[in-house]
């Protein structure tokens, strides 16, 4: 078949073959989304880095950049609150992945591998779980966190252990963020399982391993990108949850990120520079995750969970 | 290990009643029978899944018990108030309250601005981002980011666009000459245009989010499918029309429904831009609850969303049951 040498005008406007967009459309389309990504955040940087007086005169890009804001936010009065909401929210978020994944892994390979009675009402209800929102189960939770949780025999009186109560406690928080992130987990999780075939799982049988074996000298190696997906998206949903972390701590003993900047709002009001510095801090480990461990995020989201 | 081959008709086994042994009778029987490696694996699955069963069931089915429990009682937590059974008369309560349809009216004006918008801009920028070219992998990195950050960040940073004389928004509109020079309106006066400039904000942050789940759809089109309408004369809407919305239509249904239980839901970034508890259910909710202390009231209201939620998962499940049945 004969290429006709096409025409400026016409290869800038149609589309090759295969593709849908004329390469003009396509390179207009791209500068717009650029644009529309990172233009808000472009300007978050640049304020962040303006001196307070630029800021109130309207100027968009400052003319001398500092990071004075920076300095201030970690050595002024908000230093340390700001400081130790950081390290409230570190600590939250790693024991919450931690105890998830430890917790979710084996559950995970139970709903994938094995073919147990109510397996399609268990897949349900996690699924149900997942979409459950916060609010349904807050004020029920918010009394659990004040009396302490107790530990019992089920339909008779008797308790065995109860804990102190838990308000404004990294504790209290990581059990509410796991009660969310375990649906969540073992589904992605169990989505994961299920690709890795039959045959390598018989390999570990064969070589005198029991499922257990297989488990953990097959499966979760195997698997590791997927737990690793579903560890970056525990880490990144504790990291920015708001609703419980604003009703259950009290205190700089437990606040995290999320609480503090929601409390610069009222406080610096018009500190612009303090502020957006603020923002930029604690966006920066979920930013950073999210660009260097792009591949896992979006497996993650296009894993699709459990099939039947 | 033979039987870890023998991959059984989970359909039968339900019919065959489980746990009990059935006589072999023939040879189309025999995967019926419950051999002590089926009843080993069960039991071994039940061990497995006990940690995680008994923390949800502890930390999350109860406390929805409970919820449903004391949305029947009269239950103040901070006026020293007796707790008494009421019955219905939270709920009936809580319709009576024009608070509560204005909160829902919000919501539901924010849910389908947002899913909307998203839709709409998430469609696109997934067709772009599709198709193959140069530097393809930095733009799908890239779009990653405004998804990445804190909710409440990115309201604090929309809060600060709309700022009156001194915001982003409004100097640019002055640059471009689309406002007179001495006019600096203020953005977020009215409950209406604060909802609307929040879900502004939202849709920055969850149109990527839409984006990288059309995306995976899309990759599943195949493309012979685009080479075949050319031979037939489609341009670029026709393509679209008869082929990518069709064949999408799973992915669209799915990510539909999950960004409009998402959208319900809104409580974080609202708290950013004002105090004014009806701009959505679940601030309204949260108000009475720790702000009042209302907990029987709030547990009704709290109830009442779960309820609505619920039948919309249950339309998902269907969706999704309705997809894998179609591959």
């Amino acid at each position: 078949m004969t290429r006709h040498k096409a025409s400026l005008r016409s290869r800038w406007f149609t589309a090759a073959g295969r593709d849908l967009i004329p390469p003009f459309y396509l390179w207009i389309g791209l500068v717009l989304l650029t644009l529309f990504t990172l233009a808000p955040f472009a300007y978050l940087l640049l304020t962040s880095i303006s001196p307070p007086i630029e800021l109130l005169s309207g100027r968009l890009i400052p003319r001398s950049p500092t990071l004075g804001n920076y300095v201030r936010l970690f050595t002024g009065a908000a230093a340390s609150s700001f400081v130790s909401a950081i390290r409230n929210s570190v600590s939250t978020a790693l024991w919450t992945t931690l105890l998830t994944i430890a917790v979710g892994v084996f559950a995970a390979y139970a709903v994938a591998k094995i073919r147990f009675p109510f397996r399609n009402t268990a897949l349900f209800a996690i699924l149900a779980m997942q979409l459950l929102p916060s609010i349904s189960i807050i004020v029920p939770m918010y009394i659990m966190m004040r009396e302490g949780i107790s530990f019992g025999i089920p339909f008779t009186g008797v308790e065995l252990f109860r804990t102190p109560p838990l308000l404004d406690s990294t504790a209290g928080l990581v059990v509410a963020y796991t009660t969310f992130s375990l649906p969540f987990a073992v589904w992605l999780m169990a989505g994961y399982f299920q690709t890795i075939s039959r045959e390598l799982e018989d390999a570990a049988y064969v070589d005198g391993n029991g499922r257990l074996g297989a488990l953990f000298r097959v499966v979760i190696p195997l698997s590791m990108p997927g737990i690793a997906a579903t560890a970056i998206f525990t880490l990144l949903n504790a990291w920015d949850e708001f609703m419980f972390a604003s009703a259950f701590t009290q205190t700089e003993h437990s606040k995290t990120l999320t609480v503090a900047i929601r409390e610069f709002i009222g406080r610096y009001s018009i500190d612009w520079g303090l502020m957006t510095a603020g923002g930029i801090v604690s966006s920066l480990p979920p930013v950073i995750i999210s660009l260097f461990l792009y591949r896992y995020i979006v497996g993650g989201l296009s894993a699709g969970g459990v099939k039947e | 290990m033979k039987q870890s081959r023998r991959v059984p008709n989970f359909k039968r086994i339900r019919m065959g009643g489980g746990k009990m042994a059935k006589p072999a009778s023939g040879a189309a029987r025999k995967v019926l029978r419950l051999s002590p490696g089926r009843r080993k694996d069960w039991m071994l699955a039940a061990l497995l899944l006990l940690p995680t069963v008994y923390i949800l069931a502890r930390t999350f089915v109860y406390p929805i018990f409970q919820s449903l429990v004391w949305s029947f009682y009269k239950y103040n937590l901070m006026d020293g108030s007796v707790v008494a059974f009421i019955g219905l008369r939270n709920y009936a309560g809580i319709f009576r309250l024009p608070d509560f349809w204005a909160a829902m009216g919000s919501t539901a004006y924010f849910t389908v601005f947002t899913v909307g918008a998203e839709l709409s801009l998430g469609f696109f920028s997934a067709l772009l981002l599709n198709q193959a070219f140069r530097g393809q992998l930095l733009f799908r990195g890239m779009i990653i980011i405004p998804w990445a950050m804190l909710t409440l960040v990115n309201g604090l940073m929309w809060n600060w666009i709309y700022q009156p004389g001194y915001g982003a928004l409004t100097i640019l509109l002055h640059q471009l000459g689309l406002l007179g020079a001495d006019s600096n309106p203020v953005w977020l006066t009215s409950p209406f245009r604060i909802v609307t400039f929040a879900a502004i904000a939202d849709i920055w942050k969850m149109t990527p989010y839409m984006t990288l789940l059309l995306l995976a759809g899309l990759q599943s089109i195949s493309s012979s499918l685009y080479e075949a309408s050319v031979i037939d004369g489609a341009g670029f809407w026709q393509k679209i029309r008869h082929i990518t919305i069709p064949q999408l239509m799973p992915a669209i249904l799915v990510a539909v429904v999950l960004r409009i239980l998402g959208a319900f839901r809104v409580y974080d970034i609202l708290t950013v831009f004002t105090n004014n508890p009806t701009s959505s259910v679940s601030f309204l909710t949260y108000n009475y609850a720790f702000r009042y202390f209302y907990l029987g009231r709030a547990s009704a209201m709290a109830w009442i969303s779960t309820l609505f939620i619920l039948a919309l998962i249950v339309m998902y499940f269907r969706l999704l049951k309705k997809n894998a049945e179609q591959v």
